[in-house]
């Protein structure tokens, strides 16, 4: 242990946002001002991000006794996941306020999944992994159970509880097969026992099962996928959009502390894994989709088939694989936002805009708002020139790269069946007639609009530019590797 | 300010024009698109001029800007290449653009989609740019191809009138014949050159002259030269180049300033600008360049005779053009890319004020286009009357004006060219001076001298295409200010910029290393050179030469026709009646176009599409795969039953199968 | 066989069984008194590798506090067991067959030969479990313990926010805001003009 002190100013990204979190959760306790509950967070956030910014190192550096590692890559993505946090804060605003749910409490929670979040992130040791996993999970649970008049969201939440619950158990033992193979939980020392010494390689492939189990039910791939429609179709909008975006964020890091940094030795055993848990996520997700009328199911569908995508790139095991899934995960929470913040920003008081006939013909009541969705879905879809292409097109290079070229094309032929429902919403918005009473053309919140603009335009300029993105992700991870 | 800030000054200040008043329009009101675009595009203009001295003091610039995405081997670039050859087409669309914009205000003014429009133009000017400064194949595809999208949305601007759409349409098919050639061009030089940069292409060139490609086997065919005729086929689209030119008069469908913007000074050059650029591959293979110089004889000639009989304003000085640009064409395969520059620059001035005016001269006549209702006109418009004479003298090349220093240029480069075909070139640009000067004049006088035909035809035809509902069917009226100014700003330079330029850009060496001419192979304009002994030289010297006369002749037969003998041009018509139907179907070629690639094409496409589509791809692809698919989802929708056990069974036996099949 | 090891299999006989038990008994009171069973014995296997803080922890918390909880809230529901069951023995078969390939599989897989692991010498008397745990958490593992501490703060907040009601139809009364009432914005001085018909309207 060097000096305490240095390492609580390397932490200070979750020390300030806790310290924010709980004068939160205060402020609910003695003035219950919306207002001030709402302003706190969206600063405390913003603090955060400006905290890892001041506390960036450029290069790994280890604290709290290698329980905690604060690299490049992590900076990357916990500012990205400040930034999608404050971007469903506001998005959802208006829908938490018709629906009283913007209280402390709410935002309380969702600034301590955040707090999980980043922990996850800065894991370097298998015991702050699964804690900060734990921090965020039941956050999340309690945010889906958050409208408690709502009997769906209730089982939602149950549903999400009872899984996930059994998801950290399959991890848990996972590790502890680890743990008992190489007598240590740091990753870095894991990661060097398996370098010189392994003892029962069949020990290791079976400790490996349950941790790659526990990933797959976090990040949402098939077959441990299940829980996401259901949870992301019962939970209130709001919450749906922030289950669906900074948290796949979080978990792409937990895959590649997991992965990567402890378990890179094995890497011929979990790419298999890896690999299979990808086609099959490519083929549920694509394919499910498509019979569903709930754009809410149909995104988590999409979601599933994405994590897909995502696991290619990590699957290869090279470096270009690994920055191109970063950018994957980067991207998709980008789009993520467009498209669950759009169904968000719709609903109204008493009525969600979760159908996808509630998106016929929007582009003739808001036609700007049809032209942002309608980018998120051909982004989604990966045409060019937005920037879904080139996330696809990067993990179709790296998978070619590293001759996985069956791979590609399985990859490649289940998005040209997905394009067909993403489409599909465009075809609704513009070439349908609109119903004539809808839940979604109600009064708009302007300061949502904007942010969303800037998100939709993100998506195509990214697309047009991709080269500053891909170049972070790239060096992020080029200088995170140990 | 760093001289790099300013090259991406240049087209970034009309995208920002063109970003705002497009997506704001609404917001910013009609005053603020016009005022914001033509801001963009002055700033662009203030910009392009600075770059210019820069230039001139000896700085050129050739570099990426921004690498868009690397691949493997290939980098995918945006760079600017600025040289001589780019400050002058970036003077000419920045200038012309800026006349334009102004123009429109007053041209536009009553029009529902004012900032639309404002956009479209600033976005082509950008566009334009884009593609004019481009260093390598790939943007000046990408430019290629956004002029080409932004000149079909402003032919179809007007998209409630099905001409519009039917003109629209055609230019589109027309240009993707031209593209598909031209992105074959690009692929062979990709394939072979293993680059798409300029500069790395011109150098490994002259190493690639002795390649041949069999395309049909046992016929070798130089590599250079079909890279040169793939290229130049997509020259030919976006110039209208015989037989390529079917869309052109068309397009005239869109709003004047368009016509006078794209389809007259920089949007239709840009094919002869492309070949001027790729001089060095050009200068390699004599074959294409004889295929270059007929195409442009061709165009330069038959194309004019269509413009002798045309009634509607703008569709005469759209033959004009069309002829026009055979001259570049046939000066660009006579290997004087100088001279071709060198008119492609005079005729925009020109050619943009013709247009103009013909646009003033519509607004003042309620928008009735059709030359046989007009008549007298000087008396009502005297600036437009003015300024038109002056583009008309320009344009037939009278000596003194800019047309006469490149247009005669031209036509000494193709007398002197030694290549197979110079004798048909020649010929054909030298009787076409005859016919330009009769149609320009007849136009002249028929619009402004002569009866005063207004008023009857006003009774008798209630045209108002444009639905000018009012009914102010008064007397025409000379146009606002923001019409007429940019009218005599072009006036200008359409007399001015041949006499002092001449001698720097022909024979001074302006253009530098951006030209390459192998002048043992072809010394047109060396030998040009030689003889050459200052404007005012060559402009007497002129006076005794045949193009001169031909001048003079066809404006005294247009003069004889239609203002002493009125009663002949119809006699004429009658007497030669197979001529006139001839030209009146122009060639037949849309006819033909009709009959046989549409007509063939909905053939063929039946066919297609009853044993391809509904059989096989319907049938089986679509449908089967549909069903699969659809069959797929539904059992995982019920795989979803919504209860957790069954969910968390499932997990368990993805554990469970995972551990059996790797442990 | 050692005593230890005779201890070993005495008390991981009884947790199987009581675990077994949890899952296969009707009555939920039953299933929940197995549970408690289960962690006693987990207990003393605990004492037997010399883990006693962990051991008396794992009573202490478990069987003291949440398992009485738990079997309070039992107690109080009215469960209809059967119903719960109905599809028990419909899917025995496939859970059965799963259950046994994970147990084949674990058995084949995890010997104690495989981790390699050899059998860990006695402490001497004066070594105190509880102080060498206490030293770890507060010093090397701050950082896990905080987060812990975290963890419990957000169950904490979660059933609050999850369970307690401003319900807006309450009936009781707050005295404190009873007491701080003042006439002023409840009591409105009206001024009752004589009843007479041109007056009717003002009065409104």
């Amino acid at each position: 242990m060097t000096s305490i002190s240095s390492d609580f100013v390397t932490a200070l990204p979750e020390i300030g946002l806790l310290a924010v979190a709980c004068v939160v959760l205060l402020v609910e306790a003695y003035n219950q001002s919306r207002a001030a509950v709402y302003l706190l967070t969206l600063t405390g956030l913003l603090l955060t991000a400006a905290l890892v910014v001041f506390t960036g190192a450029g290069v790994p550096v280890l604290a709290f006794n290698g329980l905690y590692v604060d690299d490049p890559m992590g900076e990357v993505l916990k500012l990205l996941t400040c930034f999608s946090a404050i971007a469903a804060v506001i998005y959802s605003r208006q829908f938490l306020t018709d629906r009283k749910m913007l209280s402390g409490d709410y935002l309380g929670l969702l600034l301590f999944a955040v707090l999980g979040m980043l922990v996850m992130i800065s894991a370097n040791h298998f015991l702050t992994l699964y804690l900060g996993l734990e921090l965020l999970s039941l956050a999340l649970y309690a945010m889906v159970a958050m409208e408690r008049d709502s009997a769906r969201a209730t089982e939602a939440a149950m549903k999400y509880f009872v899984l996930g619950a059994l998801a950290s158990g399959l991890l848990l033992y996972g590790m502890s097969l680890i743990y008992g193979l190489t007598g240590s939980l740091e990753l870095g020392k894991v990661a060097e026992a398996l370098h010189f010494n392994v003892k029962s390689e069949i020990v290791l492939a079976f400790g490996l099962v349950f941790i790659v189990a526990g990933l797959g039910f976090k990040l949402g791939a098939a077959p441990f996928h299940m829980w996401a429609p259901d949870v992301y179709h019962g939970a209130p909008a709001a919450v749906t959009l922030f289950v669906g975006t900074a948290p796949k964020l979080a978990a792409f890091a937990f895959a590649m502390r997991i992965l990567v940094d402890g378990l890179q030795p094995a890497h011929g055993d979990w790419q298999q894994m890896l690999a299979v848990m990808a086609v099959a996520s490519l083929a549920i997700g694509n394919i499910a989709a498509i019979a569903q009328t709930n754009i809410k199911r149909m995104l988590a569908y999409s979601t599933v088939s994405h994590m897909g995508f995502l696991l290619l790139g990590m699957m290869t095991g090279s470096l270009a694989g690994y920055s191109a899934a970063m950018f994957y995960a980067v991207t998709y929470v980008l789009m993520s936002l467009g498209g669950f913040g759009m169904v968000t920003y719709l609903s109204r008081t008493g009525a969600e805009a979760e159908n996808l006939d509630d998106f016929k013909g929007l582009n003739a009541h808001h036609p700007w708002l049809a032209a942002i969705m309608a980018m998120v879905m051909m982004s989604m879809a990966g045409l060019p020139p937005f920037v879904g292409f080139y996330a696809k097109l990067t993990v179709l290079q790296a998978l070619v790269g590293a001759g996985w070229i069956g791979l590609a094309v399985v990859a490649v032929l289940f998005s040209l069946i997905g394009a067909f429902f993403y489409l599909r919403v465009v075809w609704l918005m513009y070439f349908d007639t609109p119903p004539a009473e809808s839940p979604v053309y109600g009064q708009h919140a302007g300061d949502a609009v904007m942010l969303l603009s800037v998100n939709g335009l993100a998506i195509l300029l990214l697309g047009i530019l991709p080269q500053t993105l891909l170049t972070l992700c790239a060096l992020a991870v080029q200088m995170s590797l140990r | 300010m760093d001289i790099k800030t300013l090259y991406l000054v240049v087209p970034m200040a009309p995208l920002a024009g063109a970003v705002v008043a497009g997506l704001f329009g609404k917001l910013i009101g009609r005053t603020g698109a016009h005022l914001v675009t033509i801001l963009g595009v002055l700033v662009a203009f203030l910009a392009s001029l600075l770059i210019f001295q820069d230039v001139l003091a000896g700085h050129t610039f050739n570099g990426a800007i921004y690498t868009w995405l690397t691949s493997g081997n290939l980098s995918l670039e945006i760079g600017f290449l600025i040289d001589r050859l780019t400050v002058v087409m970036m003077l000419v669309v920045t200038f012309v653009s800026l006349m334009v914009h102004i123009y429109t205000i007053g041209y536009m003014a009553d029009d529902p989609g004012y900032q639309r429009f404002f956009s479209y133009i600033a976005l082509f000017t950008f566009s334009m740019l884009m593609l004019v400064m481009s260093n390598n194949f790939l943007q000046l595809f990408f430019g290629w191809e956004a002029v080409g999208l932004v000149s079909y949305l402003l032919i179809g601007f007007w998209f409630t009138r099905e001409s519009a759409i039917y003109a629209n349409l055609k230019a589109f098919m027309v240009n993707r014949v031209g593209d598909f050639g031209f992105l074959l061009g690009i692929a062979l030089i990709m394939a072979w050159f293993g680059s798409l940069d300029y500069q790395q292409v011109f150098q490994m060139a002259p190493q690639m002259a002795g390649h041949t490609i069999s395309l049909i086997d046992g016929h070798p065919w130089s590599l250079l030269t079909v890279i040169c005729v793939l290229l130049f086929i997509g020259a030919m689209g976006k110039s209208a180049q015989f037989p390529l030119h079917v869309w052109l008069p068309d397009s005239m469908e869109g709003p004047t300033p368009i016509s006078a913007l794209i389809h007259a000074a920089t949007m239709v050059t840009a094919g002869i600008f492309m070949v001027a650029r790729m001089s060095p591959l050009f200068e390699l293979s004599d074959t294409s360049l004889s295929f270059v110089m007929i195409i442009g004889a061709i165009t330069a000639l038959f194309m004019g005779f269509l413009g002798m009989i045309q009634n509607d304003i703008k569709r005469v000085i759209a033959y004009s053009t069309l002829s026009q640009l055979g001259y570049m064409t046939v000066a660009l395969g006579a290997s004087a890319y100088s001279a071709a520059i060198f008119h492609l620059m005079t005729h925009a001035f020109f050619k943009a004020l013709l247009f103009l005016g013909a646009g003033s001269v519509i607004m003042g006549m309620h928008h009735d286009q059709d030359i046989r209702n007009m008549g007298g006109l000087k008396k009502y418009m005297p600036i437009t009357w003015l300024t038109m004479l002056i583009g008309s003298l320009a344009l037939i090349g009278t000596p003194g004006f800019s047309g006469f220093y490149s247009k005669d240029s031209i036509i000494e480069a193709v007398q002197a060219s030694h290549l197979w075909g110079s004798g048909f070139a020649a010929f054909a640009v030298t009787a076409s001076v005859f016919v330009t000067a009769f149609y320009s004049f007849r136009l002249y006088f028929l619009v402004f001298h002569g009866k005063e035909r207004f008023h009857n035809a006003h009774a008798e035809h209630d045209h108002g295409e444009e639905g000018d509902s009012q009914g102010h069917h008064g007397a025409p009226h000379e146009s606002p200010w923001v019409v007429t100014v940019p009218l005599v700003l072009l006036a200008i330079p359409s007399i001015y910029a041949g006499w002092p330029y001449i001698e720097p850009m022909l024979y001074g060496g302006f253009f530098g290393s951006a030209i390459y001419i192998d002048a043992l192979a072809h010394p047109a304009m060396a030998e040009l050179g030689a003889e050459f002994h200052g404007p005012a030289a060559m402009a007497l010297s002129a006076l005794t030469t045949l193009p001169f006369w031909l001048a003079v002749a066809g404006v005294a037969t247009a003069y004889y026709l239609y203002m002493v003998r009125k009663d002949l041009p119809e006699k004429i018509k009658e007497k030669a009646g197979i001529v006139y139907a001839i030209l009146d179907d122009k060639y037949g070629f849309d006819r033909f176009n009709d009959w046989f690639f549409a007509g063939g094409a909905r053939l063929l496409g039946g066919k297609l599409w009853r044993w391809g589509d509904v059989a096989a791809i319907d049938g089986v692809l679509v449908n089967g795969s549909a069903r699969l698919v659809g069959q797929i989802a539904r059992i995982s929708r019920y795989l979803q039953s919504g209860y957790i056990y069954h969910y968390a069974f499932a997990m368990i036996i993805g554990v469970a199968l995972l551990a059996t099949w790797f442990v | 066989m050692d005593f230890a090891s005779l201890v070993f299999y005495f008390l991981a006989a009884i947790l199987l069984l009581a675990g077994l038990r949890v899952v296969t008994a009707k009555n939920p009171v039953h299933s929940a008194l197995a549970l408690v069973l289960t962690f006693f014995t987990a207990a003393g296997l605990w004492i037997l590798l010399e883990a006693e803080f962990l051991a008396i922890a794992l009573i202490l918390v478990y069987v003291g506090a949440v398992m009485v909880l738990f079997i309070f809230v039992v107690m109080m529901l009215d469960i209809n067991i059967e119903e719960m069951r109905k599809g028990f023995w419909d899917h025995l078969p496939l859970a059965g067959l799963v259950a046994g390939l994970m147990a084949v599989e674990m058995v084949m897989v995890l010997g104690g030969d495989r981790f390699g692991l050899s059998a860990p010498t006695a402490k001497p008397a004066s070594y105190s479990n509880t102080r060498e745990l206490g030293l770890l958490l507060y010093t090397d593992y701050v950082y896990a313990f905080e987060l812990a501490a975290v963890i419990l703060l957000v169950a904490i907040v979660a059933a609050i926010a999850l369970t307690l009601r401003r319900n807006p139809n309450r009936k009781n009364i707050d005295p404190g805001w009873q007491s701080r009432q003042t006439a002023k914005g409840h009591i409105r001085m009206v001024n009752l003009k004589p009843q007479h018909p041109e007056y009717k309207e003002a009065d409104e």
